[in-house]
């Protein structure tokens, strides 16, 4: 008796939590009455922050039926949460988007809005090659905001008081050269937030992509490297000994990459540190964090040197491509026309401004005047092929490759136990 | 899992009370326990069944797992072949052993020291109190920018110490830091025990010759033993499950390479953020099952033969 009441309270109590969850579904699909959409990005601070806002103000007043409502969301718990909002079916309408592996899993579980027929063909035509980074077999799933290439941000005043000439880093001999120069003027050379993992992976990633064919590299991209290529255990090993000139600021494995002025970005942005190998939206995360929140004046770009021996085009560079995804329960076509309207030529000067970064479209291109910009810019023009960041390329598994280039800076393990690692991660 | 325990004996009182009808009363426990029942059910006991379903999946969480994604025990040798497990599992013994060894004689002493008479007492143990009050996560941040090898300490020893990245100095710093988390607690719950024994027993002592520490060491110290054993059942818990401070203090990444990790972040660091949902499940359930030998094991051996000595009342057989 007491036995089946309590079953009875907990089947009606299971029901009402069924039925609360249901009642949530089923967004109006042809939406011509008013619209309320959440939106996620990840520019927690000043300008970048200050855009959305822009941007969003402006999509609603010329929409006045719709409403977004902004959520920031921190970069490194960014993937975290969206995983676990997707798993929830609460997906955020629109949606931050690194592409590669991670956006195919999404894809995959059917979280992500094919958005082909919905994309302005201004748009389509200004982007041109762009858009291809947010598509899987012909479907377009997203909107690219910027094109980030990867070198090193450097300060130049520190540079020329420990007379270094960053035009003359050309090897990786040169770099620690000039890493030995800066030290004994008394700053931390190199800054490496090696806390949060990827800025240290990134490290491997540019070894990689030095010590690697063009061809083995791109299979890493995707996802089938063959890892018995001495050029794997080539790129460990110069990282080791890399590591071993001590470039990098005490205690490196403990920093963070972009939060607070202790953070590798905000050594760099306080002079504190001479440079940072980070991609291109480091001029704004630096900018972020200078004592009076304007880009760091004296900040410029060189790319990463060659290696000698290396089988891989030695001006070939990683970048990154940020944009943005509808969920497969946003309302269209206002989310997509959200996408269209940031991504047309006004829109992405703005956003070229604000985030100090190359923007996607390439109308906008004039837009950037950042010195070091604008050098990262020519870089990615002589760079005859871009490869995107191993971890996004590689999706989940790309956390465990991270570590295990942690571990190898932190002497925890060889090159070889490091390659060991890797494998067993991407086994 | 107690409260659960403790609920049918007022059952049985209230049903032999004269003038209550038996329905009326069943209705009434119903009404009283059933919310906190369902909740208990539904949001405890319930997740550890789905834990223990899904871990037998290679389950990343979108959608229902399907029959091809049953993997077996696979899950579970995955991790119980992993060494940077067992280094989790050691590590959380080692805070489990020197965190009472750390915590305890000083924690008892404390407490000694204030339960005497003296001025600034009150202030004292709201002082004592205060690290534990404060969230693990403002003090855990804290702590993190004060121990960089460019942080405060540092700066204020003169020293150029990794306190975080060293793997030979890092665990002991985390001792530290539950040291100075923790102790505050574990000295209220003396001086609350304390001050359960009577007065008249010390008197007694004195009047018969005793010194202050011949008191305290036999007479104070024995009588405090159960509150002695509670709180280490509470920090061998808390050592378990150890996890907030390591996840701040050192992320999701370095906490194995400077030899932190516990069972907890290594689920966390396996589990969610590498996306493989299934053998996070798998292992929750490797360190439930752990979790609750040991408590288990200290119930049966320690903390039951206690509870018969302790009780000044004739002993009455429990259970």
């Amino acid at each position: 008796m007491k036995a089946r009441n309590v079953v009875i309270a907990i089947t009606a109590a299971a029901l009402a939590i069924g039925l609360a969850g249901c009642s949530k579904t089923s967004p109006s699909t042809s939406s011509t009455g008013p619209v309320t959409m959440t939106f996620w990005h990840n520019a927690s601070q000043g300008k970048g922050s200050a855009y959305w806002e822009q941007a969003v103000k402006a999509f609603q007043d010329a929409n006045p039926n719709i409403k977004i409502n902004i959520e920031i969301v921190q970069n490194e718990d960014l993937d975290g949460k969206l995983q676990a909002a997707m798993q929830a079916n609460n997906t955020p309408d629109i949606f931050f988007q690194r592409g590669g592996q991670k956006m195919a899993d999404q894809v995959a579980a059917g979280k992500v809005a094919d958005i082909t027929s919905l994309i302005d063909p201004t748009v389509k035509s200004q982007l041109a090659g762009g858009l291809s980074v947010t598509t899987i077999n012909g479907k377009v799933y997203g909107v690219p905001t910027s094109m980030m290439p990867e070198g090193f941000w450097y300060s130049e005043d520190l540079f020329n008081a420990a007379g270094v000439k960053a035009a003359d880093i050309k090897t990786i001999d040169d770099l620690v050269a000039a890493a030995g120069k800066l030290k004994s003027s008394g700053v931390a050379p190199i800054a490496l937030g090696a806390q949060d993992a990827w800025p240290a992976a990134h490290w491997f990633y540019q070894f990689g992509l030095r010590q690697c064919s063009k061809a083995e590299a791109e299979a890493m991209t995707a996802g089938k490297p063959n890892l018995d290529d001495p050029c794997w255990l080539a790129a460990l090993k110069s990282l080791a000994d890399f590591r071993d000139a001590k470039p990098f600021n005490d205690g490196f494995l403990t920093t963070v990459a972009q939060q607070g002025a202790g953070s590798s970005a905000g050594m760099v942005a306080n002079h504190k540190a001479a440079m940072e190998l980070m991609g291109a939206w480091n001029v704004g995360v630096i900018g972020s964090l200078t004592p009076d929140k304007n880009n760091l004046p004296d900040l410029r770009f060189f790319p990463f040197p060659s290696v000698s021996g290396g089988k891989g085009d030695q001006s070939a560079m990683m970048a990154g491509n940020d944009g943005y995804s509808c969920s497969n329960k946003a309302p269209q076509p206002a989310c997509a026309n959200f996408l269209n309207f940031f991504a047309s030529t006004a829109q992405q000067k703005l956003y070229a401004e604000a985030f100090s970064t190359i923007p996607a479209n390439p109308t906008a291109a004039d837009a950037v005047v950042d010195p070091a910009m604008k050098q990262a810019t020519e870089a990615l023009g002589k760079s005859p092929y871009t490869l995107l960041w191993f971890d996004t390329a590689l999706g989940q598994k790309g956390n465990e490759l991270n570590k295990a280039v942690v571990a190898l800076l932190a002497g925890q393990v060889d090159a070889a136990g490091a390659l060991a690692q890797i494998k067993a991660a991407l086994a | 899992m107690g409260g659960g325990a403790k609920v049918p004996p007022p059952t049985a009182r209230r049903a032999h009370k004269p003038g209550t009808s038996g329905w009326r009363a069943n209705l009434e426990i119903g009404l009283l326990s059933g919310p906190a029942i369902i909740i208990f059910l539904t949001f405890v006991i319930a997740p550890v069944f789905v834990a223990l379903y899904y871990s037998f999946y290679n389950w990343q969480g979108w959608g229902p797992a399907r029959p091809d994604q049953y993997v077996g025990w696979g899950n579970y040798t995955w991790t119980l072949t992993n060494k940077f497990f067992w280094q989790a599992v050691g590590h959380n013994g080692f805070i489990m052993v020197v965190g009472l060894i750390m915590q305890g004689p000083l924690a008892v002493l404390v407490a000694l020291l204030l339960n005497q008479k003296m001025r600034g007492r009150s202030l004292i143990r709201v002082l004592v109190f205060v690290p534990y009050v404060i969230s693990e996560a403002i003090a855990g941040i804290g702590l993190r920018l004060m121990l960089r090898d460019d942080g405060a300490m540092n700066a204020l020893l003169g020293t150029k110490i990794s306190w975080l990245a060293n793997p030979k100095i890092a665990i002991w710093t985390l001792m530290c830091i539950l040291a100075w988390k923790y102790l505050g607690f574990a000295i209220i719950l003396m001086l609350a025990g304390l001050q359960g024994i009577p007065e008249e027993l010390s008197e007694a002592g004195a009047v018969d010759g005793a010194t202050y520490w011949q008191i305290q060491w036999h007479i104070m110290l024995p009588l405090l033993k159960p509150t002695i054993k509670i709180w280490a059942f509470l920090s061998i818990i808390g050592s378990m499950q150890l996890f907030d401070l390591v996840y701040i203090i050192w992320g999701q990444y370095i906490a194995g390479i400077a030899g932190v990790s516990t069972m907890a972040w290594f689920m966390a660091g396996e589990g969610r953020l590498s996306g493989e949902l299934g053998r996070g499940s798998a292992i929750a359930i490797i360190v439930f099952m752990i979790s609750l030998f040991v408590a288990v094991v200290y119930q049966r051996f320690v903390l039951n033969r206690d509870t018969e000595g302790a009780l000044t009342e004739p002993a009455k057989k429990a259970r």
